[in-house]
């Protein structure tokens, strides 16, 4: 059984919009979304659905961070 | 949702800002297109994918004359890929399921962009967060998902998990003030 705080932790880090690159180039899993177990990705999956909502709308261009990190690649920065 | 297509011919140009459009429009039907593979699939990292591959093949991307040509090949491709996750991660799945939503995604009449009721109400709610929260809460938005969180904690001086519990702090904050302001705001559909 995992420590409530440890899971609580991999939740939200799993619940953010960045992500690893592949060696090959392409975008690849959160280590932490693999630490999670079948309910802890649906909570994560929760979380992540109601993040990106608020960082559109706190955003002046209504885009949120998952937004953000595709254009940052699209326009070549790290 | 409102027909995004129009942006389509500025999105085959190259224009990046045209992309950012659409996808302030188009994120939303996306990852709930996913949904099902919540438990199976990183569905961030295999959405962050298809929105690239998207922009990738744009410029040859052919329209079928029906609203949200390009979100509902957009849908395809991230479910393709998802389905693809699935598999690597040793489990079962099938595409199956979803084919009436992807007929939902008609043109109708609501509003493209930000909402600035919602905006205004938000951004007050974010001044109302206690400092730590939304210090972590403010590192991740300025990051734009390009940084990790291990890298943002360090910055604001913070221990991993303490930066991690503030972003959960902040989120619940910031939900629990928009539903007092009369704006409900669902975990499980944006």
């Amino acid at each position: 059984m995992i420590d409530p705080r440890a899971r609580e932790a991999l939740v939200e880090a799993a619940a953010g919009a960045w992500r690893p690159r592949r060696p090959g180039g392409g975008v690849g899993s959160h280590p932490a979304w693999h630490d999670l177990d079948a309910a802890g990705r649906e909570e994560a999956f929760r979380a992540t659905t109601l993040s990106r909502r608020l960082e559109a709308a706190l955003d002046p261009e209504g885009l949120s961070c998952t937004a953000r990190a595709v254009l940052a690649l699209i326009r070549g920065r790290p | 949702m409102a027909d995004l297509d129009h942006h389509l011919p500025a999105i085959a140009a190259g224009d990046d800002q045209a992309y950012a459009r659409w996808l302030a429009g188009a994120e939303p039907e996306l990852r709930a297109a996913l949904r099902t593979f919540a438990a199976t699939a990183d569905t961030e990292a295999v959405l962050q994918e298809a929105l690239l591959r998207l922009w990738q093949v744009a410029p040859r991307f052919t329209p079928d004359g029906r609203p949200n040509a390009l979100l509902r090949f957009a849908v395809r491709t991230a479910r393709n890929l998802a389905l693809d996750e699935v598999r690597r991660n040793g489990h079962s799945a099938s595409l199956e399921a979803g084919v009436l939503e992807l007929e939902a995604l008609g043109r109708d009449d609501a509003p493209e962009g930000p909402d600035p009721l919602l905006r205004r109400l938000i951004l007050r709610c974010r001044e109302r967060l206690a400092r730590k929260p939304r210090l972590a809460l403010d590192a991740r938005l300025a990051a734009g998902g390009a940084e990790s969180d291990a890298l943002l904690s360090a910055r604001l001086g913070m221990k991993l998990n303490t930066f991690l519990q503030n972003v959960g702090r902040a989120r619940k904050a910031l939900a629990e003030c928009l539903r007092r302001g009369g704006v409900a705001v669902e975990e499980t559909r944006p």
